[in-house]
């Protein structure tokens, strides 16, 4: 199947501290976005996504993994960016989150697994002038590069 | 009421008390005086015999009954076991051994009436009720004396084996009474207080006679009162009060009971019964014989299991799974290009077995809606009592089959239909006869498969929907305004009865009209994936229509393509495929139609519902595949046909179902996902 397992990525820095919490890097455009990996069911290769009609548009519609019908989503799309384009390196990661089931999110390229410290996170405090909404939790900081973290509830709830 | 439902029940305790009737009578041979042995064996000879009787099953029922007087004869002490005797009741465990296994072959009981043996266990009886020959007159003449109609229990006659028992019981200090108990009129479960009063006196006293049989007062075949014989070391007094404790019970007259009292001798020998040996044995040879013939013919009744409906769940899905496996080998070994004959047979071999597994384990959970119906023309009856209307109810189809977990579900709407059709939908007699209806208004309930779906029709022959009050109730209530009334076609308007809180009966009942109701159906059909629906003529009744899928998980499906994307379309659902010229095609009211054979069928053209270009230029024909749902036909329009192919149907999940059109998705031979188009949803 096309499939990578998580323990196939190259794990770099591992810490072995106590809070500590794993992220996967995946980037989207030119952004690095971490997701925590304890959500993360499974990240399969790009593969046909059967549309689904009348629907949002974020929803790119279904695909089949190992005999289950399950949704896949654009996070471009949900967060108002250039509609996504499929290159080799672009992936789906399938999310488990207890609300909303199982749900798969097209990402451009899944860079790695990183281990911050609660110390390495900043939080991001809400700016209510804001107009878009934010799917950001946090900041993390790692090897002097910045990794937006990942408001999973927020990027996937329904619009 | 139907019996075979109990035929399990009742051959799995047979054979219980066959087997504890053997073993007693083994332990009794050996000690012939052991009270509670002979207690045991009287008991197991009643509970046959009383299951029997309920069965239907009379000749075993009647061999148990002589067997049973033998038995007590022998309880109460006036009958010496012998080995004779012993032997005889042997060779009737056997005949009641072939009866049983009889009914499980054939479900009936065969026609041996074992007349030998019963006439054995009569002369048994015969031998020692000698004593007592000329006291059936004295009983008789007796029943002219009684002047108080009221002391029923002077009316039973007494045959021989109960003088016997009263004698006896009589001699050991215990007395003897009679008892006529009265039920209250119009009390509705007569048998059940009934068996009440008898549960309750027999704590008290053992009963000898009950007149009617206690069989027929469990068939509630009795009129108002019943009476019994019995005896027992506790006053009258405490008697009466135990039956009298009973609710619905009108008054329970008793007295001591005056017998003819039969001299005992017990030192009679049995004699008759030495001259039987030949007749016993050919008695015996005769059921080994009708054994072998029917040994091998299939059992009617065949063991069965109780299994959480849960695991069938989990055997559906590995179906499912089979099934999604099997499509991938068809497709792998059509594109691939795999050669040889003997592959393309295997393949076509692995289908049929998964289709005939995929049947059996559907079949597992069908189970026919009768168990859900059954308990309706009771509720017809009390309704017609209570709203003072005359009305029949008329059912067909109770052996349509549907899912499990969908006939537990369907009960409860299916009594809100045929309540409202009842209470709202009959007029009162007085209006039918005025209006030059027959006086007994008619409620149907039919059921049918139609397709892939089960249809349940509720019907009624009454006064029909009035749109205008309907329409006005909505004014009234505020679910809609008046200018929106205007819009509205009846249909729209008579679809708002199933709007929350709507009710249009002028008078709130006790039977309906609380405001909850026809939208608590709709939900609760909604939730089993059905429609239900209604069409209604004034003055000659209404129809509701419940529409609920068959199966629940796989189908037959028409696979198409629609602007380069695969759908499937339930096979159930299409009537044909037509291909049409686009100079066929007419606009009436603005929306495209075709007439084909003489309908006019509206036109639906897939590649719009579904937001995507068709991939045929306008000039070609099109084809189009015509779905029925109900009486209504529509053609869809697609772009090409694949073929036909059995689909597992997977939910498309929480995240997406706002897609009205789409009922769910599958997966396909090559892994790819298509959707499932609902026909009915386009309709």
């Amino acid at each position: 199947m096309d499939e990578l397992r998580v323990s196939d990525i190259k794990a770099s820095e591992v810490k072995m501290e106590g809070d500590t919490v794993q992220y996967i890097v995946i980037k989207l455009g030119n952004e690095q976005y971490g997701i925590d990996i304890k959500y993360i069911n499974n990240i399969v290769r790009m593969q046909h996504i059967t549309r689904v009609p009348k629907v949002a548009s974020y929803l790119k519609g279904v695909i089949n993994l190992r005999g289950e019908v399950i949704p896949v989503m654009s996070i471009r799309l949900k967060m108002d960016l250039p509609e996504d384009e499929i290159t080799k390196a672009t992936r789906i990661i399938i999310l488990k989150l207890e609300q909303h089931g199982t749900i798969g999110v097209m990402v451009d390229e899944v860079k790695e697994v990183v281990t911050l410290g609660v110390d390495e996170v900043e939080k991001v405090s809400y700016d209510g002038k804001e107009e878009k909404p934010t799917f950001i939790s946090g900041v993390g900081k790692h090897d002097n590069e910045l990794i937006s973290l990942l408001d999973l509830n927020a990027v996937v709830v329904e619009k | 009421m139907d019996v075979n439902q109990y035929l399990e029940i009742f051959l799995d305790e047979t054979k219980e008390h066959l087997e504890s009737l053997n073993t007693q009578l083994l332990k009794l041979e050996q000690e012939p005086e052991d009270v509670d042995t002979i207690n045991e064996i009287f008991r197991a000879a009643h509970s046959l015999k009383g299951m029997a009787g309920t069965m239907g099953y009379k000749r075993m029922q009647a061999l148990t009954h002589d067997m049973e007087n033998v038995f007590s004869e022998i309880r109460n002490g006036s009958m010496k076991v012998n080995s004779n005797l012993i032997d005889t009741l042997f060779q009737c465990l056997d005949a009641l051994e072939e009866y049983t296994s009889n009914i499980q072959e054939t479900a009936d009981e065969g026609t041996n009436d074992n007349q030998q043996l019963i006439n054995q266990l009569n002369e048994f009886l015969k031998s020692e009720g000698n004593a007592a020959p000329a006291d059936e007159k004295p009983a008789e003449s007796k029943e002219e004396v009684v002047d108080e109609a009221a002391e029923k229990w002077k009316d039973i006659k007494v045959g021989e084996p109960e003088r016997h028992v009263f004698t006896t019981a009589k001699s050991q200090g215990k007395n003897v009474y009679g008892l006529t108990v009265y039920v209250q009129e119009g009390c509705l479960l007569k048998a059940a207080r009934a068996f009440l009063v008898y549960k309750a006196v027999e704590e008290k006293a053992e009963i000898i006679v009950c007149n009617p049989s206690a069989q027929d007062i469990e068939d509630e075949k009795f009129e108002l009162d019943f009476s019994l014989l019995v005896i027992s070391e506790h006053s009258l007094d405490e008697i009466l009060q135990a039956a009298r404790s009973v609710s619905e019970i009108e008054k329970v007259i008793g007295a001591v009971y005056e017998f003819e009292a039969v001299v005992i001798d017990e030192s009679k020998p049995v004699q008759t019964l030495e001259t039987k040996p030949a007749a016993a044995s050919q008695a015996q040879s005769a059921p080994a014989k009708t054994n072998d013939k029917k040994a091998a013919g299939k059992p009617v009744v065949n063991r069965t299991v109780r299994v959480d409906i849960e695991k069938l769940d989990v055997l559906m899905n590995l179906v499912s799974e089979l099934i999604i496996a099997k499509n991938s080998l068809v497709s792998a070994s059509n594109t691939e290009g795999v050669t040889g004959s003997g592959f393309n047979e295997q393949i076509e071999y692995l289908e049929s077995v998964t289709t005939n597994l995929h049947e059996s384990v559907m079949k597992v959970r069908m189970v026919p809606i009768e168990s859900v119906v059954s308990k309706f023309p009771r509720m017809i009856r009390d309704l017609s009592k209570k709203l003072n209307k005359k009305m029949e109810l008329y059912m067909s189809g109770e052996e349509t089959e549907l899912d499990r977990t969908v006939v537990d579900e369907i009960g409860d709407p299916l009594m809100h239909l045929l309540r409202n059709a009842a209470d709202h939908g009959l007029e009162s007699s007085e209006l039918r006869i005025q209006r030059g209806k027959p006086e007994v208004g008619s409620v149907y309930l039919d059921a049918y498969q139609d397709g892939n779906n089960v249809v349940i029709e509720v019907r009624d022959d009454g006064n029909g929907i009035d749109v205008n009050a309907v329409r006005e109730k909505a004014i009234e209530r505020g679910v809609i305004t008046a200018e929106q009334a205007d819009n509205m076609t009846e249909k729209d308007i008579i679809n708002l009865l199933f709007h929350a809180g709507f009710s249009t009966a002028k008078q709130i009942s006790d039977v309906s009209g609380r405001g909850v109701g026809l939208d608590v159906v709709k939900s609760k059909i909604e939730s089993l994936s059905g429609e239900v629906e209604v069409r209604s003529k004034l003055g000659e009744g209404s129809t509701w229509t419940i529409r609920l899928p068959l199966t629940l998980a796989i189908i037959q499906a028409l696979m198409v393509t629609v602007g380069g994307e695969k759908y499937a379309i339930s096979l159930g659902s299409i009537q044909t495929i037509e291909d049409v010229n686009p100079s066929d095609i007419k606009l009436v009211q603005n929306s495209e139609v075709i007439s084909l054979r003489g309908s006019v069928i509206p036109i639906i053209r897939l590649s719009k519902e579904l937001d995507i270009e068709s991939s045929k230029s306008p000039d070609d024909n099109l084809i189009v595949v015509i779905v029925k749902k109900g009486e209504k036909l529509a053609g869809l329009v697609i772009d090409e046909l694949m073929g036909q192919q059995e689909i597992v149907i997977k939910s498309l999940g929480k995240y997406i179902s706002k897609c009205r059109i789409i009922s769910g998705a599958t997966i396909l031979g090559d892994g790819e996902v298509a959707l499932i188009l609902d026909a009915n949803a386009l309709i």
